[in-house]
């Protein structure tokens, strides 16, 4: 076993699970370092779960090396314990408690809370601090969730789909509390099936597929990776579309109706192009011309399903 | 050391506070030994046991002390632990560092509570209704007789929640396995009779045990309590070790 990097919060190499004869997970090897919000993606039944389980020492592992904060989660320390912070995907609550004096029990489960009121203004649920549980609505429970994971004030937070079911104003509200949770300085790996949440929360992604990872990096890097090329679309002048104009030789223009559509790997060399053709033609400004750089969901759709949109 | 402990009061408290928030629950808990000891003394109290000069009271209160603290810590506790793990709650205890041992013995510590309340009220409605007070050296049988009834019924019903595949089934299973046990054990008629093999074997449970330990503590019996309590302490042991050794978290 190699000695644990400072700066690195989770080490995972050559990780493998199986279910009896089912591998589930056949050598994974991400990296998640200190500060940063990971997001593992990947289509259902991918291992997702399986990994974060692992982490968080739910499930022993069948191979592989994996250290969470220096430690190893199959020794199932009290100390690891202490340090992290889990949301799990569906996860009850004792109905009949009320959520002040559950959320104060659980900041004396750890040896360094964070002050009650502070925990129940980072998720707002200060106006129900004498409400019991059982009356919250799914997106109150699950920012009670999140201040149960946060009262021992962990340096690292799994937070396993924590938006699923969710309506568009739960989302925003819960994507508010993961942002506070960055500024506060803390490691958090998510797991989603939210293209637009991975995109708009993580530093960085990894992509599980098959039991392994198949991409990682910034969302930006996973983008290129996938070789998803940027769009360039503008409103077609009456001069193309009666095919009185040729399109650019060396771009591959496709016209239909008013919209004239371009893709092209390199967004640049693309640009000056079309601008000179246009030029060159006389056709004036480029109508309503937009350049769209590939997002997370490109990326994503063409390493998972090998298609395009 | 210390810490764990003011941990588990702690816990216990909470488990006692949401227990009496659900009124409902908390009242039928109640109601049923102090309904089925009213109901057994409306017609029997008064007289004697067949063949005997003990008067009935003497023998079917204690039984249902018996029979609460069955209801309190082994059906209750069984199903309640149930559904804590169906729920995740026992997932969710586990994401922390709180030790094992702090937590279950405060869920153990509110039973406790509940139960031994239970068990006075018991006691209480039997004195005021029918009479039945237990002798003053027989406190130490009862004092004794709960503690161990509570310890053993209490882990077995704690193995059983372990046991049982779902919370639906763990209440169906405790109530069939210690229903035809209690009456076989004379629990609610002390003249019912089961063939001599059935008996040697209710001999053996801890159910007809913990009720005659209870019941030396209201009048003098024939028998020596030594061999009920024998088998009370065996039965608490196993279920103890049954419940650690079957533990699950989810």
């Amino acid at each position: 076993m190699t000695e644990p990097t400072p700066d690195l919060a989770i080490e995972v190499s050559g990780l493998r699970m199986s279910y009896g004869a089912r591998q589930v997970l056949r050598g994974v090897d991400f990296e998640v370092r200190v500060g940063e919000v990971f997001c593992l993606l990947g289509p259902n039944g991918a291992g997702k779960t399986t990994t974060v389980e692992i982490l968080e020492g739910f499930r022993q592992r069948t191979g592989g090396s994996v250290r969470v904060l220096g430690m190893d989660p199959a020794d199932q320390q009290a100390s690891l314990r202490a340090r992290i912070g889990i949301v799990l995907q569906e996860c009850g609550f004792p109905r009949q408690a009320r959520v002040g004096e559950l959320v104060d029990i659980w900041r004396a489960y750890y040896p360094n809370p964070r002050p009650l009121d502070e925990l129940l203004a980072l998720v707002e649920l200060t106006a129900d601090k004498n409400s019991q549980v059982r009356r919250l609505s799914g997106g109150q429970r699950r920012r009670l969730d999140f201040a149960l994971a946060l009262a021992g004030d962990p340096d690292l937070v799994f937070l396993d789909e924590p938006t699923t079911g969710f309506d568009p104003e739960s989302r925003r509200r819960c994507w508010a509390a993961i942002e506070n949770l960055r500024v506060l300085g803390k490691t958090i790996v998510l797991t989603t099936h939210y293209l637009d949440e991975a995109e708009r929360l993580a530093d960085r992604v990894a992509i599980l597929q098959d039991g392994r990872v198949q991409t990682a990096g910034s969302v930006r890097q996973v983008a290129r990776q996938a070789c998803v090329p940027t769009t360039i679309s503008f409103t077609a002048p009456p001069a193309l579309r009666h095919g009185d104009v040729a399109p650019p030789g060396c771009l591959d223009v496709e016209v239909s109706g008013e919209l004239a559509v371009c893709k092209a790997a390199n967004a640049a060399v693309a640009l000056r192009e079309l601008l000179a053709w246009a030029a060159q033609n006389e056709l004036g400004d480029l109508d309503d011309l937009a350049v769209a750089t590939p997002t997370l969901e490109d990326a994503y759709l063409r390493l998972v399903t090998g298609g395009t949109r | 050391m210390t810490a764990n402990l003011r941990l588990a009061v702690r816990q216990a408290l909470l488990e006692q506070r949401s227990f009496w928030r659900s009124a409902e629950y908390a009242l039928f808990t109640f109601a049923l030994p102090l309904t089925l000891l009213l109901i057994i003394g409306s017609t029997t109290a008064g007289g004697f046991l067949p063949g005997t000069h003990v008067k009935a009271q003497m023998i079917f209160v204690p039984s249902i002390l018996a029979f609460g603290v069955i209801v309190a810590a082994y059906v209750n506790l069984g199903a309640k632990l149930a559904t804590l793990r169906h729920d995740g709650v026992l997932k969710r205890i586990r994401t922390t560092p709180l030790p094992a041992g702090a937590y279950l013995s405060g869920v153990f510590g509110s039973t406790a509570a509940t139960t031994l309340a239970i068990t006075a009220c018991t006691g209480v409605l039997g004195w005021l209704a029918f009479g039945a007070v237990p002798r003053v050296s027989g406190l130490a049988e009862i004092a004794g007789g709960l503690l161990l009834g509570v310890v053993c019924f209490g882990s077995l019903g704690l193995a059983l929640s372990s046991l049982a595949r779902s919370a639906e089934s763990a209440s169906p299973i405790a109530n069939a396995s210690y229903l035809p046990v209690a009456i076989m054990s004379g629990i609610f008629d002390p003249t019912f009779s089961v063939p001599r093999w059935l008996s040697a074997v209710v001999g053996l449970l801890p159910v007809r045990a913990l009720a005659q330990i209870l019941q030396q503590g209201y009048t003098p019996a024939a028998h020596a309590p030594l061999s009920d309590l024998v088998v009370l302490f065996c039965w608490a042991a196993a279920g103890s070790a049954l419940a650690i050794w079957r533990f699950r978290w989810h």
